[in-house]
């Protein structure tokens, strides 16, 4: 009768929870690399949603291991705050673009208004009517 | 033993990784990938022996290490490929096996939300602003990836701060782990979906007809359904007949709710103010968005009035704005 369990029921097999979290392990290592070596914004931030993807599987493993959803619930709010994320820097990557006309972020390492800076007014190109 | 194996294997992987970050021909890169492929597939012999409990069964494994390996090779391919656009696609790849990994684990749901959110809209999203904010080839690079995306900032700190972070998750990986809680493991986990299946009256009753055509309804005295729980884990429930008279349905377990049911259940049950907290994070998303898209401009007082809708500036402006 214990045969006909779901699948979801029965025991994890010890490799596949431990091949799992080592994966995630690499992937989030993976992100913390191209994060710190990568120059271009947009792809520092395709990096932390790297490392989003390793936390979420190391999750899911972990509720696959205690046979409990609350893992699986969890990646459901990490796919939100990767959304949130994904919105907010890119446009603040929109934004800085527009300024420097480059994706690089050694662009922005002083920190400071450059020629051109957010909040500096537009070059008065409209003719005046009337 | 194994963690100084397991660090020898990191070492392998992150000299293959450095190397692929600064390649010098096509030698280098392809002598690259074959060393971190090595460092990874020890790393992975390494971990499916520490439990020597399924020496026999690897083959099943086969489907879930394949989506291993090409998750990670896509995600090296994502931090060292000089076009952008490459990287995003790749990170679909990345995406995709996760999820085949995730269906694997039996987290089907996820998986599904996973593609769908994911590769479908966010990495849409991504692939959207690399090409609105590409620049234009110019006649001295030609079609070539720009400087900034084919040189590496640091590749040797950057690598050897992945090697330290995979380092110690994996020594806290490889750590012994119980082994004794699966019994109970197991069980509390059928009883908390049997409760999660009684919670759920109209799936319970539509499980009950399947067993018996006759059933009416599931619900007890009290509106709730009464079910106990059998040693074997099926589950015997009280109900009622279409003549009113009382009887009992035993519902096997692949009666048990799937993992869909699961979720939800977990999500409106457990954590509902974390439901809610999420969909305002959202909302500030979206309107934070908004803000930061609006393209600011500085209007000159004149146009200000007049966008304003109190006139021209000759005519004398009542409300006495600046």
């Amino acid at each position: 009768m214990t045969g006909s369990l779901p699948a979801a029921f029965t025991p994890a097999s010890p490799p596949e929870i431990s091949i799992a979290m080592l994966v995630s392990a690499v992937l989030f290592g993976l992100g913390l690399v191209g994060f710190l070596s990568r120059r271009n914004m947009i792809i520092m931030f395709l990096c932390t949603e790297l490392m989003f993807q390793g936390a979420a599987l190391a999750m899911v493993a972990a509720a696959r291991d205690l046979m409990d959803t609350s893992g699986q619930v969890f990646v459901i709010f990490i796919l939100t705050v990767a959304a949130a994320e994904a919105a907010l820097a890119l446009g603040l990557v929109v934004l800085l673009y527009r300024c420097r006309e480059t994706l690089s972020a050694d662009a922005w390492s002083d920190l400071g208004e450059g020629p051109r800076g957010v909040h500096d007014p537009e070059p008065p190109d409209q003719p005046e009517q009337g | 033993m194994v963690p100084f194996l397991f660090y020898a294997a990191c070492a392998v992987a992150s000299v293959g990784l450095l190397l692929l970050l600064k390649p010098r021909s096509g030698v280098t890169r392809s002598g690259a990938a074959l060393a971190g492929l090595a460092g990874l597939a020890w790393m992975l012999a390494l971990a499916a022996e520490t439990f020597d409990a399924a020496r026999g069964d690897l083959l099943p494994l086969g489907g879930f290490v394949l989506c291993a390996l090409i998750s990670v090779a896509s995600a090296v391919r994502v931090i060292t490929h000089p076009r952008p656009v490459f990287c995003a696609l790749y990170f679909i790849l990345v995406v995709v096996s996760g999820a085949a990994m995730y269906v694997l684990l039996s987290a089907e749901f996820v998986a599904f939300a996973l593609v769908i959110v994911y590769a479908g809209a966010i990495l849409i999203t991504y692939l959207f602003v690399l090409m609105l904010a590409q620049q234009s080839p110019d006649e001295n690079h030609g079609a070539e990836a720009v400087g900034y995306d084919r040189i590496a900032r640091e590749p040797a700190s950057a690598v050897f701060a992945g090697f330290v972070i995979v380092a110690v998750l994996g020594a806290a990986i490889f750590s012994p782990r119980s082994t004794t809680k699966s019994e109970a493991t197991q069980t509390a986990s059928i009883r908390e979906a049997w409760s999660d299946l009684g919670a759920m009256p109209g799936l319970l009753l539509a499980r009950a007809k399947g067993i018996d055509p006759l059933v009416a309804s599931v619900q007890g005295p009290d509106g709730r359904p009464i079910m106990v729980i059998l040693p074997d884990h099926s589950a015997r429930i009280a109900v009622t007949h279409t003549d009113g008279s009382p009887t009992l349905v035993t519902l096997p377990p692949s009666a048990l709710p799937d993992n869909p049911s699961r979720v939800g259940m977990a999500l409106v049950t457990r954590f509902p103010v974390s439901l809610e907290l999420a969909g305002v994070i959202l909302l500030m998303a979206m309107l934070g968005a908004v803000v930061l898209a609006r393209r600011q401009t500085e209007l000159a007082d004149e146009q200000r009035r007049v966008h304003a809708g109190r006139g021209r500036a000759s005519e004398p402006t009542p409300g006495g704005a600046p």
